[in-house]
């Protein structure tokens, strides 16, 4: 029992890992695009290995409400991954048409 | 003016503050709002009314009335929003834009000019914002359904687990407002008219105010579900669980129709014409 809960352990803590780490690089990054890239790809990482995590722990006794509750929660991730993407395209492709251009390194003036 | 507005500010929060030692303990059960109905609601809910979930026993048995009310509020709010902003007069000066769909060229008609109905080949585009986005498109339509069914499942399993009308009609707006953003309004108006929603959201609250009467007719207090109980063939506990359900379904309809007729006359600033 000591291993699956260090699996679970590792996988909860990688997730918050990724959190942070999006986190940190949606306030780091240059500019609007770029910003993008974090939020959309580490947050679905980040919620893909806290809730196997979570799908794991509940499994943890094996019955048929456990395991459809197990079920229930990688709904949840197959959602994420398939709306996720989606809307960060939405968002990359409202700002194209707006106008915005991408930042480059020789940029002069600071872009938000 | 502002020393004034700051004079009567820090007053009135020093007033506040002065108030707050006067507040009884967190989770006393002394206090005032646990000692008059609260224990009769935590230690009777169930076997009053066979449902697990207090809040929604209380919601919309106990105090049915307050519900009710709250429900014609929401359905008032859509009525004002549609008469501040509908706009009935036609302007056809407007330009209209059309899609081939076959090449994606897109025209630009001046005055007059109309599609025949029907027509597969071209396809009427908004003016200032022209989504041709499959992928959009795609996931939106893989996703409403799944969002609708959860809508249901919400107001369905309000006796059980958190939930109810307001949430699941609140959910199921939501995935027509989703299908209206992710293709065009007007393919939104061909899903769900302007008129029906309308028609819907007086539906509901009518369903609401409906199922009370009718306990008044049947011989009870008004929303005093155990009245229907022999019109829903079960005992009277029961039928206050199922009363519960009809009116959660009422609130559902109400709530659903006046998010997305909210919708309607917000993005196209009451024209309907073009939307988001």
């Amino acid at each position: 029992m000591g291993v699956y809960n260090l699996l679970v352990i590792f996988l909860l803590v990688s997730g918050l890992f990724f959190f942070f780490a999006g986190a940190v690089g949606i306030l780091r990054f240059p500019d609007f695009y770029s910003r993008l890239h974090p939020a959309g790809k580490l947050d679905t990482m980040g919620l893909f290995t806290s809730m196997m995590a979570m799908a794991l722990w509940v499994v943890h006794e094996w019955t048929l409400g456990a395991i459809l509750t197990a079920l229930k929660i990688l709904l949840i991730v197959a959602f994420v991954f398939i709306t996720s993407p989606t809307a960060t395209h939405a968002i990359v492709d409202a700002g194209v048409r707006a106008g915005l251009l991408p930042w480059a390194k020789d940029s002069r003036e600071d872009p938000t | 003016m502002k020393t004034f507005a700051l004079i009567t500010v820090l007053l009135l929060g020093g007033l506040l503050f002065y108030g707050t030692p006067d507040f009884p303990d967190w989770g006393d059960p002394a206090s005032p709002a646990s000692l008059h109905v609260s224990p009769y609601y935590i230690e009777h809910a169930v076997e009053d009314t066979a449902v697990p979930n207090i809040v929604t026993a209380v919601l919309a048995d106990y105090r049915g009335y307050d519900t009710m009310f709250e429900t014609a509020v929401i359905f008032s709010a859509g009525i004002a929003c549609l008469f501040l902003l509908r706009v009935y007069r036609r302007k056809s000066a407007r330009t209209r834009l059309y899609r081939h769909n076959l090449t994606g060229v897109t025209l630009r008609i001046a005055k007059g000019g109309k599609l025949p109905e029907g027509s597969a080949e071209f396809e009427r585009i908004d003016s200032v914002w022209v989504p041709y986005d499959m992928i959009i498109k795609v996931t939106s339509r893989l996703i409403v359904p799944f969002v609708q069914l959860f809508a249901l499942y919400v107001i369905a399993h309000g006796h059980h687990s958190p939930g109810g009308g307001f949430q699941g009609g609140v959910i199921f707006g939501a995935a027509i407002i989703l299908y209206a953003l992710s293709n065009d309004l007007r393919r939104a108006f061909r899903r769900l008219s302007e008129k029906a929603a309308l028609l819907a959201s007086a539906a509901g609250v009518l369903i609401y105010v409906g199922t009370g009467l009718l306990c008044l007719l049947l011989g009870g207090n008004f929303l005093d579900y155990s009245m229907l109980a022999e019109m829903l063939h079960t005992d009277a506990i029961m039928a206050r669980s199922h009363g519960i359900l009809i009116v959660e379904i009422g609130v559902g309809l109400a709530v659903m129709a006046v998010m997305v007729s909210l919708y309607y006359n917000l993005s196209s600033a009451g024209r309907h014409d073009e939307g988001l």
